[in-house]
């Protein structure tokens, strides 16, 4: 029985997988085409406006640019696939070194946010689900619902001017290397992090209680019940589980939404990461480091949605079975 | 919170209540238990002042139609009422402990140790992210506080003990894995995992085939024996009542209205209600074939709201002997003097002989319909509809299995003749998921067919191009099984049963608003319920205005896929009437799906009756039910709960198959109890003509005649 359901397991997961390929094959047409059909000539935009036309006609020779756009696109994605995506037009450095510069600093600040966010969310989500319409019910909600409300730049700004400016026990700005110096890497991603897991905490806390009150209704906590399990047991063994599935999706979805975050925190608290990277890039019409990172941000978002499917499969024996599409 | 029950009512002698068993036998007593739930429109009195007893060993059935209380009552009882509920008076007495002064502690240990508890729903009532093992480990563990490794050797025992086959490997699997009469067995597993004294049976089979309710109730019964445990059986289902319960108590509105003995309540009852019930079900179950196909006995009306509270005898409304005297209070459960074992809550009960059920059939007047209706009754000798080799097969496959190999397909259908002839009614019976309904719904095209036809009056159906489908639309219609879902929640009655002549341009708008009110006439309904919303109406009443949308168009074949089947036994009775009714002016043609083999049997001209997408026996409803032939229709028969006592029950053992996966020769070999042997796993069945019906049966074949006992089928 056990290997049959590995096998199911494995077939779920090699279906999951070979979606997401598909999908990335998608995003990297979407990127790509959107990027190149943007007005603005790359050409003028190196040499400047004072550019002769020779000078500009060489120059669009020699990048290509006057290749039909599927073979460019082909050229692109081969070197993608082989780890090379192009010179950054501003930088003039590889566009794959500088965006493997700056990912592990936003991971680390991603995960942090989504650490903070889960495990405050989840006990806070259990105490206000259990204990409904109650003031720690109520409180919870009032917090969560502010939370949701607020951007999160907002929230940086209130923790730079709590945090830094007026305890001065955190660095308001920076970067250290968590690898390097473990203290100094969580001193200064506290602060953005807090700031960026913040909505999620309270998105997560809201869906927590409202999942967990439709569990508490559900059949078998009531055959717990009837069978003399404690209240206890009833919430932490049976109900959470269930509760948590529909947490967990949130949680893959709202991911995605932290990278967007992230591209504005990163400006507020100078964090030196792809957030920043691709922002700088938008602004420079690098034209090259924004398919690069996008692409890799988009890689990133499908990546943590495979993992939480994968998880949920785990978690929910119902979910390989399922068969069909 | 006030602890006075809702209306007047004087204290019942508590002497006589315990009277007739000595009162070391007493496990239970409750006596004037109230639970009320605080809702929106006010405060429901869902348990009101209910009082019952029951002793060791024994089954109580509670029996009444829904909303009357009864699993309110069942769950007051272990006080698993949850908010917005709360009980709020009278008294549980479990050998000497009052259940409702235990504290948290208590209450737990109580249920942990004393009490198992089975639910209606066996889907939703198990863990479904815990394996069953635990499941039924964690119910050893509170019980009996075992070590976590012999709580689990126990739990496959104990799964073993209801049936579960190759429990020690099933036990590691997730409810999703098992069938759903499986499901229940696991729950019962659960249910008696701390051997207890008190097993609530709350519904426990009506999600269940009839099939696997006979195996259901089979083995709690048993398990009472073996155990010596006492059941408080929860049901709807008076047949369930009559097969497993020791004494009965029928609620009526959160009131018990009469209790007694099983036996001499059923054979006389005292109160008119219970009276009621047993005349809708009876006059099902008598009437077979055409001929004696009257009108059902119907309680008219609906039980009132229990809103607020009531002066008068909660059933007075409805009761063809109220007087006066029933318009003052609601009587109080008293014994019946010249029977000290029974009690009846009715001031008249001593002229319950006099009252008498009847059903007047006003002919309602559907003018408009008529001219279509015309010519209806002679298509000749031709069917109005026919299918000739319907079949639909399923792909559930995706594109990497497509990729991988062609995998087997589900046969939901797998190649069915069905004729109807004009003005007449073919039921199409058999298990859940036997294919009846997915027939159904190709013959109207509303899935498309993988092959087959189906012609209506020389018209191809299945060939049918979109325009000519649209205008065929007309002609066929259909009522669907749950009424509440297949009417739109945000549309009043009158925009739904308009709709169909909005979609086909069925007269002028003014003719339409006339129709509306007419046909809400004919299906029993007033034009105060036009401006409702499906929600604001009761179950019966949502499957009326089904009819009415149905019947919009002015079809002539209407498909009723199981039009009854959620209904309440008294509300039953009144749709049936009412589609004989229609049947009989409107010379209308009836596709009856059903798994009720007693209405269909009083309702159909002839059936049919499907096992795995295959038709396994059909003809005249008498040539197949009497006698039953075909070992499934026989064994289907056998199933139906409390026809006949004291009668050989079958019990097919199993589930119906994987229709991906079917059997190899006869379809259904491996659950026949009448087996002949190797050709039965061989050969598919050809058709043989027996006494004006049709049947796929290896034992019809001249060579096997032999085998059959006829004598057991009498």
């Amino acid at each position: 029985m056990r290997s049959a359901i590995d096998a199911q397991f494995a077939r779920y997961a090699a279906r999951r997988v070979g979606l997401l390929v598909v999908s990335l094959l998608g995003v990297s047409v979407v990127t790509f085409g959107i990027v190149n059909v943007l007005p603005g000539d790359v050409a003028l935009l190196i040499l400047g406006n004072r550019a002769s036309p020779e000078r500009l006609e060489a120059l669009r020779q020699s990048l290509g640019l006057n290749r039909p756009i599927w073979i460019r696109y082909l050229d692109w994605l081969g070197g993608v696939l082989t780890g090379d995506m192009g010179e950054s037009l501003r930088f003039g450095d590889p566009v794959a070194r500088l965006i493997v510069q700056r990912l592990p600093a936003s991971a680390f600040l991603a995960g942090a946010a989504v650490v903070i966010a889960v495990t405050v969310a989840i006990p806070l989500g259990v105490v206000a689900g259990q204990a409904r319409n109650t003031w720690k019910d109520f409180t919870t909600s009032v917090v969560a619902f502010t939370g949701i409300s607020l951007p999160d730049f907002f929230w940086g700004l209130v923790l730079i001017l709590v945090f830094a400016e007026f305890f001065s026990v955190l660095p308001p700005s920076g970067y250290v290397n968590p690898a390097v110096d473990p203290i100094g890497g969580l001193r200064h991603v506290a602060l953005p992090a807090l700031s960026l897991g913040f909505a999620l905490m309270a998105h997560l806390t809201r869906m927590t209680r409202s999942s967990l009150i439709e569990e508490l209704r559900a059949g078998y906590v009531r055959l717990a019940r009837s069978k003399g399990v404690s209240e206890r047991d009833i919430v932490y063994r049976h109900a959470l589980r269930n509760a948590f599935l529909p947490v967990l999706t949130v949680i893959g979805l709202q991911i995605g939404f932290l990278f967007s975050g992230i591209v504005i925190i990163e400006q507020v608290f100078a964090y030196p990461g792809l957030g920043r990277l691709a922002f700088q890039a938008l602004l420079n019409r690098d034209t090259t480091l924004i398919q690069g990172s996008v692409l890799t941000i988009a890689t990133v978002f499908m990546l943590s949605n495979l993992i939480v499917d994968l998880l949920y499969a785990v978690l929910d024996p119902r979910v390989q079975t399922g068969g069909g599409a | 919170m006030s602890n006075e029950p809702a209306y007047t009512r004087r204290r019942s002698d508590e002497s006589t209540a315990s009277a007739g068993t000595p009162p070391d036998d007493r496990l239970l007593t409750v006596s004037d238990l109230t639970t009320v739930f605080h809702t929106e429109e006010g405060i429901v009195n869902a348990v009101d002042g209910v009082d019952f007893h029951l002793d060791r060993g024994e089954i109580l059935g509670l029996v009444g139609e829904s909303g009357a209380g009864k699993s309110a009552t069942a769950r007051s009882v272990l006080r698993l009422i949850d908010d917005p509920g709360e009980i709020v008076g009278g008294r549980v007495d479990f050998e000497g402990t009052d259940v409702r002064s235990l504290s948290d502690e208590g209450l737990r240990e109580f249920r942990a140790s004393n009490t198992g508890m089975v639910f209606q729903d066996p889907t939703t009532t198990l863990n479904p992210t815990m394996t069953v093992g635990r499941q039924v480990a964690e119910a050893v563990q509170t019980a009996r506080g075992l070590s976590r490794s012999a709580a689990k050797r126990e739990a496959v025992d104990l799964l073993d003990r209801v049936g579960i086959p190759d429990a020690a490997a099933r036990a590691n699997d997730y409810p999703h894995e098992f069938s759903g009469g499986q499901k229940q067995r696991v729950i019962v597993a659960i249910a008696i995992a701390s051997e207890p004294d008190l097993l609530v049976a709350d519904e426990p089979t009506t999600a269940l085939d009839v099939t696997i309710q006979a195996q259901i109730l089979e083995l709690l019964d048993d398990l009472r024996e073996d155990l010596g445990m006492s059941i408080l059986f929860i049901t709807h289902d008076l047949g369930v009542v009559r097969e497993i319960c020791d004494r009965v108590a029928v609620m009526y509105a959160g009131s018990v209205v009469e209790s007694g003995p099983a036996e001499s309540l059923f054979s006389d009852p005292r109160h008119p209600y219970t009276k009621g019930l047993l005349a809708s079900i009876n006059s099902v179950d008598d009437g077979t074939g055409p001929a004696d196909r009257d009108r059902l006995n119907v309680i008219e009306g609906q039980m009132p709201d229990l809103t607020g509270t009531t002066d008068a005898c909660k059933y007075a409304d409805r009761c063809p002997g109220a007087t006066e005297e029933c318009r003052e209070a609601h009587p109080d459960l008293e014994p019946v003097p010249t029977d000290p074992g029974r009690s009846v809550a009715c001031y008249r009960h001593e002229h319950v002989g006099e009252m008498a059920y009847e059903y007047d059939h006003e002919s309602r007047s559907l003018s408009w319909q008529t001219d279509r209706a015309d010519g209806r009754g002679d298509a000749g000798d031709e069917p109005v509809v026919e299918t000739e080799g319907l079949v639909k097969h399923f792909d559930t496959s995706g594109p990497i299995e497509r990729f991988l190999g062609d995998p087997e397909p589900v046969r939901a259908v797998d190649g069915i003749d069905i004729e109807i002839d004009a003005g007449s009614t073919v039921g199409l019976v058999g298990e859940s998921g036997c294919g009846k309904s997915t027939a159904a719904r190709a013959l109207l095209r509303l899935i498309e067919p993988t092959d087959g036809s189906v012609t209506y009056r020389e018209t191809d159906v299945t060939a049918a191009g979109s325009d000519e489908l649209r205008s065929l639309r007309r002609d066929l219609q259909i009522v669907f099984q749950d009424p509440q879902s297949s009417l739109n929640p945000r549309r009043t009655v009158r925009q739904i049963v308009r709709r169909p002549m909005d979609l086909h341009g069925i007269g002028s708008q003014g003719d339409r608003a006339d129709r509306v009110a007419e046909l809400i006439d004919a299906v029993g309904l007033d034009t105060s319920h036009l401006e409702r919303y499906p929600h604001e109406l009761s179950g019966g009443q949502q499957q009326r205005v089904g009819i009415a949308r149905a019947l919009a168009v002015n079809p002539e074949v209407i498909v009723l896929d199981e039009p009854v089947s959620g209904l309440d036994v008294s509300v039953q009775a009144q749709i049936l009437n009412l589609l004989a009714d229609l049947q009989e002016e409107l010379d209308l043609v009836y596709l009856l799906i059903s798994h009720d083999l007693s209405v269909v049997e009083h309702v159909c001209d002839r059936v049919a009756v499907m096992y795995l997408g295959q038709i396994v026996e059909h003809g005249p409803t008498e040539a197949v039910f009497d006698p039953p032939y075909h070992p499934y229709t026989e064994s289907l028969l056998s199933a139906i709960p409390g026809l006949e006592q004291n009668e050989e029950r079958i019990v097919l053992e199993g589930n119906v198959p994987d229709p991906s996966n079917v059997p190899s020769g006869c379809r259904f070999h491996p659950r026949c109890p009448r087996k002949i042997g190797e050709v039965c796993e061989r050969e598919d069945p050809t058709d043989h003509a027996v006494d004006g019906e049709t049947i796929g049966c290896h034992l019809m074949r001249e060579e096997y005649a032999d085998e059959v006992d006829w004598g057991s089928v009498d």
